[in-house]
């Protein structure tokens, strides 16, 4: 009890002593809380939305070339959260809570849109949302809009998508939409156990993430940041007592990201949780998933810094596509649906946008732009165009859209986005070769 | 009392030689229909041919369709259960390591790798040829009843929690787009779905398989085995297949993977169907429709009530059918469920005939109760809709089976077209009459 005391004071004095030391420099230091505040569930990390337009343009293509091929990772939309675990943790606590009586009218209130939720959720577990469906539909249909001398009458678009249901639907909703806009377009699709080896390699080795260094900098990293006693007051009427049957690390945690996951649907949507978090709750949870994501799927030196390769039989694969593609007169568009999971060490892997980071100072990530939120929204993708004047053009030239956002890459480009596909095939097998 | 046991024996005679012909007609019917299409034989597993062979009888002057209630069997797939797949090939290896194969045997062991690797990884998933069916099946819908496929049409499609199912659904998603801009569409896939698309019912399911049931069943399924010839020409050493080898299950499990190439690539380039005789290959037809008749259709052995299992997607349908009539513009219900779930449908209908209830497996043949007619793969069973205009009181309905014209059992005017309020009718008291029995049944037992 004393120790929890002591804790308690330790996590209450840090809070002030961060919001004292945060706030003066707000304008200077937090331009991920500017995005929280305007966005909020830019905080939720893999339950970040995709956005509903796109306002970036895109560079002219390169001067006597044409986009000829176009090959892509996505992510299936918007969904409901995938177990029910994640919501039965604070819902229990809230349970217990209440059968002692330690629930403030604001506590009752809570419990109550808990249920709603937990109620309207029942049974979708996973499940695509509407929203999620109009994501991809409209990345589909910006595809085709964007690219019509790729998507054009009579061009093989095959689709592959990983074997659960959400990513099968993402990928109909985006072929179909595809199709509206070319109807003339020849679409396959393929879901197979199959294609799982590349599709959606989770590794087994690599899984061992949390080494005993990464453990102590990441205990250390989100020590002062978990916890929120504004919260505990708000909802249980003795904090005290109520510890002993609440974990309030745990139930704020758990109870933002309910709240955070209500904004990935469009009807039902209850906003009600999200107005007991202010933007310091946000961005304090940001930052702890931010550094576990890195930890997990980022070239994180305190692990080796060997995560992204969980993805190397993707990009292998991605490179033997588009060999084999590059020989076609015509080779269409090849699509693929699956998770957060393989997109991310992707992006990591191949240093898009500088996302092949490596520290061993989760201090560093923000300041240096590692920014989980902004690979893996739900319906996030990562297109490569590829372009040549005509079919036996040996100089190939190629840009990668992330989130249809042009991306860097770690190399010199030939000019403005473009870069020479052999220089990035080279540059890729090189990484790979590396990896024991 | 004399005058009238006459009357009555003349009119059992009548009906027994009507019988018996209708029975040796339809015999020789399904065995004509499986020697024309071996494939057939592969019964709940048979690729459907969706092609726009049938013709539609013109509906009553002035009226025109404006809802379609479609519920759909996954297309062809691989083998759910890989055991069918690697069982198999592990007897076969192990005689074979033994020398126990025959040349044939060792040919088959040879076909049966083959098939192992088509299959790996693929279980239970759509092939190409499934993906076509659907496609195929859209296609010929729309343009059957190109009225109802226009601008103002609305979908709303659903499918089970089952990937083969998702992607027939997707792939029917693909050829409507395809096929009409603009497209409102609005596709859902959930567990939600599950209470009246795919339900569970413990009370009615446990009664499937009762004593008296299995007692009738085995023997069924002994007077159509022998299994000798076939384990002679595979095996060498007939000791070595009494003491090692359950001919009965090998001889389903070989004859299972020589109806299910029919979906994939490779048929036309490997078969199994040369090992069994023509006599063989109806027996094991036989044997599976007996088991799909008793588990999923109107069999009185078990009471006969299995195919209520799906009463909840019969009342759907029928209130469906009410609460579409004052939609302005035409409406389509596309939804995607299992082969089990459309051949229990069709039963509790009773279209064309197949509510059939008996409790003489024999007679199935006779009755043409044949599982490959009711509910094949890429099969379905569309319940569409006609009035001549929005206020029209006399709205009428026709089925179609697996594409043609069903019979319904009520009486018309116009068949192949009913009037909905006789059907509905009909089909609510059914279904009250099932429950109010069950209910009072349930209420004795407390």
């Amino acid at each position: 009890m004393k120790k929890n005391k002591i804790r308690y004071l330790i996590v209450t004095l840090l809070t002030i002593h961060y919001s004292l030391f945060t706030f003066p420099f707000a304008s200077a230091q937090p331009q991920v809380m500017q995005i929280i505040k305007k966005t909020p569930s830019y905080a939720s990390c893999n339950y970040h939305i995709y956005p509903d337009s796109i306002t970036a343009t895109l560079t002219p293509s390169p001067e006597g070339k044409k986009p000829f091929y176009i090959s892509h990772y996505g992510r299936h939309g918007s969904r409901y959260i995938s177990s029910r675990s994640g919501y039965d943790i604070p819902y229990m606590m809230m349970q217990e809570a209440d059968s002692l009586d330690e629930l403030t009218p604001e506590g009752q209130r809570v419990l109550s849109e808990m249920k709603v939720i937990m109620r309207n959720t029942e049974n979708r577990w996973g499940e695509l949302t509407g929203y999620g469906k109009r994501q991809l539909q409209e990345i589909g249909q910006r595809m085709a809009e964007r690219f019509p001398e790729v998507l054009c009458p009579g061009a093989t678009v095959s689709g592959v998508s990983t074997v659960v249901p959400r990513c099968i639907e993402s990928m109909g909703a985006c072929l179909m939409q595809m199709l509206q806009v070319c109807p003339q377009l020849k679409v396959t699709m393929q879901a197979s156990q199959r294609n799982q080896w590349y599709m959606n390699h989770q590794d087994r080795t690599l899984r061992r993430y949390m080494t005993p260094e990464a453990k102590k900098a990441y205990d250390a990293y989100i020590a002062h940041r978990l916890g929120n006693t504004r919260l505990m007051e708000l909802i249980f009427k003795n904090p005290d007592i109520v510890k002993e049957v609440v974990d309030e690390e745990q139930f704020s945690y758990y109870l933002m990201k309910m709240g955070l996951f209500q904004l990935n649907i469009n009807y039902n949507q209850s906003t009600y949780l999200m107005s007991l978090f202010d933007t310091d709750d946000l961005y304090l949870m940001w930052q702890i998933d931010n550094a576990l994501w890195y930890i997990q799927h980022g070239a994180c030196k305190l692990n080796g810094g060997r995560q992204p390769y969980s993805q190397r039989y993707l990009l292998r694969q991605l490179i033997a596509d588009a060999d084999s593609c590059i020989r076609l007169d015509r080779p269409g568009a090849q699509l693929r649906f699956g998770h957060e999971t393989v997109l991310l060490p992707l992006v990591c892997l191949i240093g898009v946008n500088g996302f092949d980071l490596e520290t061993d100072n989760l201090d560093e990530l923000e300041e240096k732009g590692w920014w989980c939120s902004s690979v893996f929204p739900m319906g996030c993708n990562l297109q490569f165009i590829f372009y040549r004047s005509h079919p036996k053009d040996p100089d190939v030239l190629f840009k990668v859209l992330l989130n249809e956002e042009e991306a860097t890459l770690p190399l010199t480009p030939v000019s403005g986005p473009y870069y020479r596909w052999t220089d990035f095939r080279q540059y890729c097998l090189d990484k790979l070769s590396k990896f024991q | 009392m004399n005058l009238l046991s006459v009357r009555v024996r003349r009119i059992l005679g009548i009906t027994f030689s009507a019988l018996a012909a209708v029975s040796v007609q339809a015999q020789t019917e399904i065995a004509k229909e499986l020697k024309a299409d071996m494939n057939r034989a592969a019964g709940m597993f048979y690729t459907r041919t969706v092609d726009k062979s049938h013709k539609d009888t013109p509906p009553p002057a002035g009226k025109k369709p404006f809802y379609i209630n479609h519920y759909g069997c996954p297309g062809a797939y691989y083998l759910d259960k890989p055991e069918y797949y690697t069982d198999t090939y592990a007897i076969f290896a192990r005689a074979d390591s033994l020398d126990k194969l025959t040349p044939l045997g060792k040919d088959v062991f040879r076909r049966i790798r083959v098939l192992c690797d088509d299959a790996k990884d693929r279980y239970g998933e759509l092939t190409e040829k499934g993906a076509q069916q659907s496609r195929n099946h859209v296609r010929n819908l729309v343009e059957r009843f190109p009225e109802m496929f226009t601008a103002k049409g609305y979908y709303s499609v659903r499918s089970i929690v089952e990937n083969r199912c998702i992607l027939t659904m997707q792939e029917g998603l693909l050829q409507l787009s395809a096929m009409q801009q603009p497209l409102v569409a609005r596709s859902r896939v959930s567990y939600q779905e599950k209470p009246f698309m795919n339900p569970d019912d413990k009370q009615l399911t446990d009664r499937r398989l009762d004593s008296l049931t299995n007692i009738r069943y085995e023997r069924f399924r002994r007077l159509n085995s022998d299994e000798g010839r076939l384990m002679g020409a595979l095996f060498n050493d007939q000791n070595y297949v009494i003491t090692h080898i359950d001919a009965d299950a090998l001889s389903r499990q070989l004859f299972v993977l020589a109806s299910d190439i029919q979906h994939t690539d490779i048929a036309g380039l490997v078969t199994l169907y040369d090992i069994f005789t023509p006599q063989e290959i109806l027996r094991h037809w036989r044997k599976q429709n007996a088991w799909h008749y008793i588990n999923y259709g109107g069999c009185t052995l078990n009471g006969g009530y299995q195919a209520y299992l799906q009463r909840a997607l019969l009342r759907n349908m029928m209130h469906m059918g009410d609460s579409v009539m004052k939609r302005d513009n035409p409406l389509m219900h596309l939804r995607y469920t299992h082969a089990s779930v459309v051949l229990s449908l069709v039963c509790l209908m009773d279209l064309d005939g197949y509510g059939l209830h008996t409790e003489n497996l024999d007679s199935l043949e006779a009755y043409g109760w044949a599982n490959y007619r009711i509910a094949p793969l890429g099969g379905s069973i569309e319940m569409i809709h006609y009035r001549s205009e929005k206020n029209d009181p006399d709205v009428l309905v026709k089925v179609l089976l697996n594409g043609h014209e069903a019979r319904l059992p009520v009486e018309s005017d116009c068949a192949p077209y009913y009037h909905w309020r006789d059907v509905k009718r009909y089909y609510l008291r059914k279904l009250y009459r099932y429950e109010n029995r069950r209910f009072n049944s349930n209420a004795k037992k407390k």
